[in-house]
């Protein structure tokens, strides 16, 4: 086989495009992981059992919906609102009284939250499989060069940037976004100038699971929601926020391109080997950069 | 601080009391299996059909007049973890015998231990066909199929089709390949002219296979040999039906019409993809299979799959084997089990003595919408019968002599 001649075939246009969707859900996971991470300095573990409630959330309201496009819409809200809401309650009520302590303190704490999430989805969906059916509205798949890219894949690729300018937007043109950055820095000095410190630091933390929910519910057309679909992701993302920056929005952007390419591309060169590509890019990044390819909070 | 010392005292004196059991009242049936994560759909069917038959039995006065209880342990899918829990079974809870595991890695360590301790364990899941192959021995039972027979089954009915150029996608561990290369080994045998275009593997519990798709889809192969595991079958087949893949190039999934897989999925999984599996409820349409499913239903509110039959003929091999060994011994109860023939929900099921390995029929088949249900079903069934998939007490002599 001519690896060369691999990349450069009509294959490799959907095939990076295939990439950049892919890209789409790691982005919306790992933004809500960094921004955690940048402002409230978590090292959040259960981030990824959040991503799962918002898959397991979604089935259930397109399930009591019973299905169709508007169904689907709705649980792109409802079921990241239901993750921002347990995301609220395991910040106000366990994450919070930890802040003066050791970082591992909460390290160990978010690690106890993703066992105990693990199995309260269990308890709460049991064990079986679930799966979401792409609405016929996306349903089927455009031909590039006689190859399939799926509708919904499209659909993800138009989501993706939409929600990168908006998250842009809430941290750099609103008080509280402006607010939740001072706090990253100094927040001392934020609670000296009257700012109920806490609450910001709540708000961030609910607009992070807001963000695993979305990532969670919008996957879940494509794959089989199951337990342990948490597990697969977490490693992922921090990888992603590790290469790109801790705690910088733009570094899981670039990190998350450079995860769903490095695969996708993988596979057109050597496809017995393409799930060590994103990792080899890893390694490469961080022999060049240790500390992330853009500036990190930390 | 001497209360302190008392009161732990007290605890560990309970503890150790609550899990010695009293012995000999009872048959001790541990179970070490999984039932955390992904594989717990499965899993949890075992258990589930091993109590239905197990409380049938206990109701109609036990074996030997004694009840079979059991224990669970959970091995959260490590092996390491699997072999504490074997060993705690076997030590403190004092079971007469194992079953478990769906991970085929703690399998082959629990059945070692098992060798060493001269405990019978009844392999449940696992596919690896070294189970009761290559590492076989006095102690290990295999309750269900491997991949040595899913692929033989699988390169059957695919010899007589006229495929010329595969290839091979699958997950990247032991079962994937083991399937994958199972099902090409036996075809190549069966049909020489058959060739291999080319492979890729990825990660277990990968999500997104649309980019292994459209390589696959440029590459133009005729028929293409898909071995996933678990979840991957559902991610799969979602994909493919996303991409349009299976209308494009045929596949083949060992356990694509398998209940766990379609199931979820509803109306909406794919047609036409080719898959064996070990159980159908809807087929065959005999009398026991019926009842079966009946009492199943009846009990739990949902159909049978494939881990529903492994639990439920477990209990029946244990209960009849006791029986016929005349009291509880593990060793009487190993040479009882040897050529044991049982009736069940898919035809007569014998425990081969050779091998350990119970005569399982395999069922190959197409997905295909059914207007009865609102999940897709397998049409086009041919029944392999067990005998004819399963290496001869020849080859697994040669096996394990090596």
């Amino acid at each position: 086989m001519d690896f060369a001649s691999n990349l450069f075939s009509a294959g490799t246009l959907s095939q990076i495009l295939v990439g950049l969707s892919r890209t789409t859900i790691l982005f919306i996971v790992s933004s809500g992981m960094s921004l955690i991470l940048g402002v409230l300095r978590i090292p959040n573990v259960a981030h990824g059992s959040l991503y799962m409630i918002g898959a397991f959330a979604a089935w259930s309201v397109i399930q009591f919906l019973g299905g169709g496009l508007f169904a689907f819409l709705a649980a792109m809200l409802v079921a990241p609102l239901i993750v921002a809401a347990v995301g609220f309650v395991l910040e106000r009520g366990f994450f919070s009284y930890l802040y003066e302590r050791e970082h591992l303190m909460l390290l160990l704490l978010t690690f106890a939250f993703m066992l105990i999430l693990g199995d309260l989805v269990k308890i709460v969906w049991g064990p079986e499989y679930r799966s979401v059916t792409v609405p016929a509205f996306f349903q089927g798949s455009a031909e590039i060069f006689g190859l399939p890219l799926p509708w919904y894949n499209l659909f993800l690729l138009v989501v993706g940037p939409c929600i990168a300018v908006l998250l842009w937007l809430v941290i750099n043109r609103t008080n509280l976004g402006k607010i939740a950055r001072a706090a990253a820095v100094d927040g001392e000095m934020v609670g000296a100038v009257g700012v109920n410190v806490g609450w910001v630091f709540a708000f961030t933390f609910v607009l992070g699971s807001f963000l695993a929910g979305l990532g969670g519910a919008l996957i879940a057309p494509m794959v089989n929601i199951s337990l342990g679909m948490d597990h697969s992701l977490i490693m992922e993302t921090f990888l992603i926020v590790i290469i790109g920056g801790l705690g910088n929005m733009w570094g899981a952007l670039l990190g998350s391109l450079i995860f769903g390419l490095s695969q996708s591309l993988g596979i057109l060169v050597w496809p017995q080997f393409g799930i060590a590509f994103p990792y080899l890019a890893v390694v490469a990044v961080l022999v060049v950069r240790p500390r992330g390819l853009l500036r990190s909070t930390w | 601080m001497r209360k302190a010392v008392s009161f732990l005292a007290v605890a560990v004196a309970m503890l150790c009391m609550a899990g010695s059991g009293v012995a000999g009242d009872t048959i001790k049936v541990g179970f070490v299996d999984t039932y955390t994560g992904p594989a717990t759909t499965f899993t949890n069917d075992v258990l589930d059909g091993f109590k239905m038959a197990a409380e049938k039995i206990n109701a109609k006065g036990g074996v030997l007049g004694r009840k079979i209880t059991y224990v669970t342990r959970d091995d959260k899918f490590k092996p390491d973890i699997g072999l504490t829990m074997a060993k705690e079974l076997i030590l403190n809870e004092n079971v007469d015998l194992l079953v478990g595991t769906i991970n085929s890695a703690t399998a082959l360590a629990v059945s070692d231990l098992c060798r060493k301790e001269k405990v019978p364990f009844l392999v449940t899941f696992s596919k690896s066909d070294k189970i009761t192959g290559e590492k076989g021995n006095r102690y290990v039972f295999g309750m269900n199929e491997n991949t040595e027979m899913a692929g033989r089954a699988a390169a059957k009915a695919l010899a007589k089709r006229k495929f010329v150029k595969y290839w091979i996608a699958g997950d990247d561990y032991e079962y994937g390949h083991a399937i994958a290369n199972g099902v090409f080994r036996h075809l190549k045998t069966l049909n020489p002219k058959v060739q291999l275009l080319g492979e890729s593997w990825w990660k277990v519990g990968e999500t997104d296979f649309t980019p292994y798709i459209t390589q696959i889809l440029a590459a133009k192969p005729d028929f293409v040999i898909v071995a996933t595991g678990g979840g991957g079958m559902v991610n799969f087949q979602k994909a493919a039906q996303s991409t349009g893949f299976n209308r494009k190039v045929p596949f083949y999934q060992h356990a694509a019409i398998d209940l766990s897989t379609l199931m979820p999925q509803g109306k909406n999984a794919p047609e036409g993809v080719y898959g064996t599996a070990n159980y159908l409820f809807y087929y065959p349409d005999t009398k026991e299979n019926k009842a079966f499913v009946e009492e199943f239903r009846k009990t739990y509110d949902r159909h049978p799959k494939s881990g529903a039959l492994y639990g439920y003929m477990t209990a029946q091999f244990i209960a009849k084997s006791f029986e016929k060994a005349g009291k509880v011994d593990r060793e009487k109860f190993i040479d009882a089990m040897e050529g044991m023939t049982l009736p069940s929900p898919v035809g007569p099921m014998e425990m081969r003595a050779c091998d350990h390995q119970v005569t399982l029929p395999m069922f190959f088949g197409v997905t295909k919408k059914s207007p009865k249900y609102d999940f897709l079903i397998a049409g086009d069934i041919v029944p392999v019968p067990g005998k004819d998939t399963m290496p001869s007490c020849a080859e697994i002599a040669k096996a394990r002599a090596k």
